[in-house]
């Protein structure tokens, strides 16, 4: 029943917020959760992956990805922006940092920037609840374990399999073509010395186009950054690839090239 | 959201190959790079906010390319209440496929907070039925069919408040007699101010504007009545007052009790709003009807002004 309060514009958040905010239960009240969440975002931004309770990573994110989704719509001339970053960043040289290398990494990012994982809690005793939130593109080694690089995993087995039999079925299609072509370059050839005729092509040209599609469709294209398996907007089913043929929805094509990808994009 | 309906779609190769493999690179939520719009620091929002799948289908609906984000200072009753748990996608396309019924049968100018509106609405109990009330707008608020706006005047020596829901069909008629703005978003001031600030003649004559003309802000400071008020309005940051002339003290415990960290809370500010893509897809649907009513409204005015030239003698 509220109006909304559209003086300033904001980016939409590409993270999950609660529609409640925590208070962070502090002696200091609604100040020591502002100042709570200020040494969590510069940690964030200076480290870039901490490891924390869940509950301040959870309240922090919203902030991170807001102050640096703001970052790239205004920039550092907007006087707002700058005010804002001068708030939240309690070491200065972040400023720069934030400005100068985040904006340019993030700005044709189209998910969020930061990731969260939950971590394991310290055993024995009743702690809270751990997570670890990082930017994406951190120079760390990935904190998910590596599904790609050993075959014998049984994804990875039946993955290849559907790899071979893909090709198997590509390439008995360009064997179909060519003998196909090749009938109708030695019937044309039989009956006159003409033009060939538009419609059909030489066996060169179609070996070609479906090497190049076969190619495409298996190649890996240039990714942002590695999603990882972690990543929500993937399916989670692309993985366990029964009988890929019989996979309701996607083609061969699709999955093969997906699980490329990954490949390529865990190796980075 | 549009990427998985895409998905779903019967797209040709070619499109499902970009859709598939350049996920990554694809930008859905593409802000320009150019580094102009970063020097200037009056221009708000880039250009380009639109993702190229929209742009594409404007283009091919024929639409404009791109709808303007003033729609939200000129119709914030679109925008739907941003508390998550009031939010319905399907309830609000509703409300506002209705609020665009309601527009075409009146007509529900543009104004804001500190014009002077006259308002006529039903009245069973009227001799003629119909009551009209004069006044100067000093609150606005409310999202989608309940949205309303309260109208002051003193009348008889007696300050009197009326409210009225803008989508209401209780309603008849609204003129701005006077459009323009004030320094303040709300003038609930006026309450503890003096008489005059808030009186306007029943019979005022609508005052026009050039075409074309950005909307005045009146620069007005309004001189308060002595203290008690309703409200402690040394605590809020008011810009069309005068100097409120409370001793100190007042000014010490105002200064003691700020929450000077709220001005900085940006999940708080982003909580009590709604981001530019939403705002863009919402008037995107809307825009090019009120864009045409507002064409009609324009044709209208003209044609009633228009005086025929009568002869002399």
């Amino acid at each position: 029943m509220n109006q909304a309060d559209v003086s300033k514009l904001m980016s939409r958040l590409k993270i999950k917020y609660s529609p409640v905010k925590r208070k962070l239960k502090n002696s200091e009240g609604p100040v020591g959760r502002a100042k709570k969440i200020q040494k969590t975002l510069t940690a964030l931004i200076k480290h870039e992956r901490i490891e924390l309770n869940f509950n301040r990573a959870d309240e922090t994110r919203g902030y991170v990805e807001r102050l640096i989704s703001d970052a790239i719509r205004y920039g550092d001339c907007h006087r707002a922006t700058m005010e804002l970053a001068d708030y939240w960043l309690l070491e200065k040289q972040l400023v720069h940092k934030l400005f100068k290398v985040l904006v340019p990494r993030f700005e044709n990012c189209p998910v969020s920037y930061t990731r969260m994982y939950r971590a394991p809690r310290p055993c024995p005793g009743n702690h809270f609840e751990r997570a670890v939130l990082e930017l994406r593109g951190n120079p760390y080694p990935s904190l998910l374990p590596d599904t790609i690089s050993n075959r014998n995993l049984i994804h990875n087995v039946l993955l290849d399999e559907a790899h071979k039999e893909y090709r198997a079925q590509k390439y008995a299609e360009i064997a179909r073509k060519l003998e196909a072509a090749d009938e109708n370059v030695a019937k044309s050839s039989g009956d006159s010395d003409g033009p060939e005729s538009s419609g059909l092509e030489t066996p060169e040209e179609i070996k070609a186009s479906t090497e190049a599609q076969v190619a495409s469709e298996v190649q890996p294209s240039a990714c942002y950054e590695g999603h990882g398996r972690g990543g929500s907007e993937e399916s989670r089913g692309g993985t366990a690839a029964g009988n890929p043929s019989e996979r309701a929805g996607l083609p061969l094509g699709a999955i093969l090239s997906r699980a490329s990808k990954r490949r390529v994009s865990q190796h980075r | 959201m549009i990427f998985n309906q895409l998905k779903k779609m019967a797209l040709p190769n070619a499109a499902r190959k970009l859709l598939l493999g350049v996920k990554s690179s694809f930008s859905l939520f593409q802000t320009t790079a150019n580094a102009e719009y970063r020097y200037l620091s009056s221009v708000s929002n880039p250009k380009g906010l639109l993702s190229l799948e929209k742009e594409e289908e404007n283009k091919v609906a024929g639409h404009k390319n791109v709808v303007p984000l003033e729609c939200r200072f000129v119709y914030p009753e679109f925008l739907p209440d941003p508390r998550l748990d009031h939010r319905n996608s399907l309830r609000e396309k509703l409300e506002r496929m209705d609020m665009m019924n309601r527009r075409n049968h009146i007509d529900i100018p543009e104004f804001y907070v500190g014009s002077v509106l006259a308002v006529s609405s039903s009245n069973p109990h009227a001799p003629e039925k119909v009551t009209r009330f004069v006044g100067i707008c000093i609150q606005r608020g409310g999202c989608g069919l309940r949205a309303f706006f309260i109208i002051r005047n003193v009348v008889d020596h007696q300050g009197v408040e009326m409210f009225y829901e803008m989508y209401s069909p209780v309603i008849q008629k609204i003129e701005v007699l006077r459009l323009e703005k004030r320094l303040d978003n709300e003038l609930l001031y006026l309450r503890d101010a003096l008489p005059e600030y808030s009186t306007f003649p029943l019979d005022m004559e609508p005052e026009y504007l050039p075409e074309g003309s950005a909307i005045p802000v009146n620069p007005i400071k309004v001189k308060l009545k002595p203290r008690p008020w309703l409200e402690r309005w040394e605590r809020q940051e008011l810009k069309g007052v005068q100097d409120l002339g409370l001793p100190k003290r007042f000014y010490e415990r105002a200064a003691a009790v700020a929450k000077p960290w709220e001005k900085y809370d940006l999940m708080a500010e982003y909580r009590e709003s709604i981001p530019a893509e939403e705002q863009e897809e919402i008037f995107a649907e809307v825009y090019s009807q009120l864009h045409q009513l507002e064409v009609t409204r324009k044709i209208m005015k003209r044609k009633r002004t228009f005086v025929k030239p009568k002869k002399m003698g």
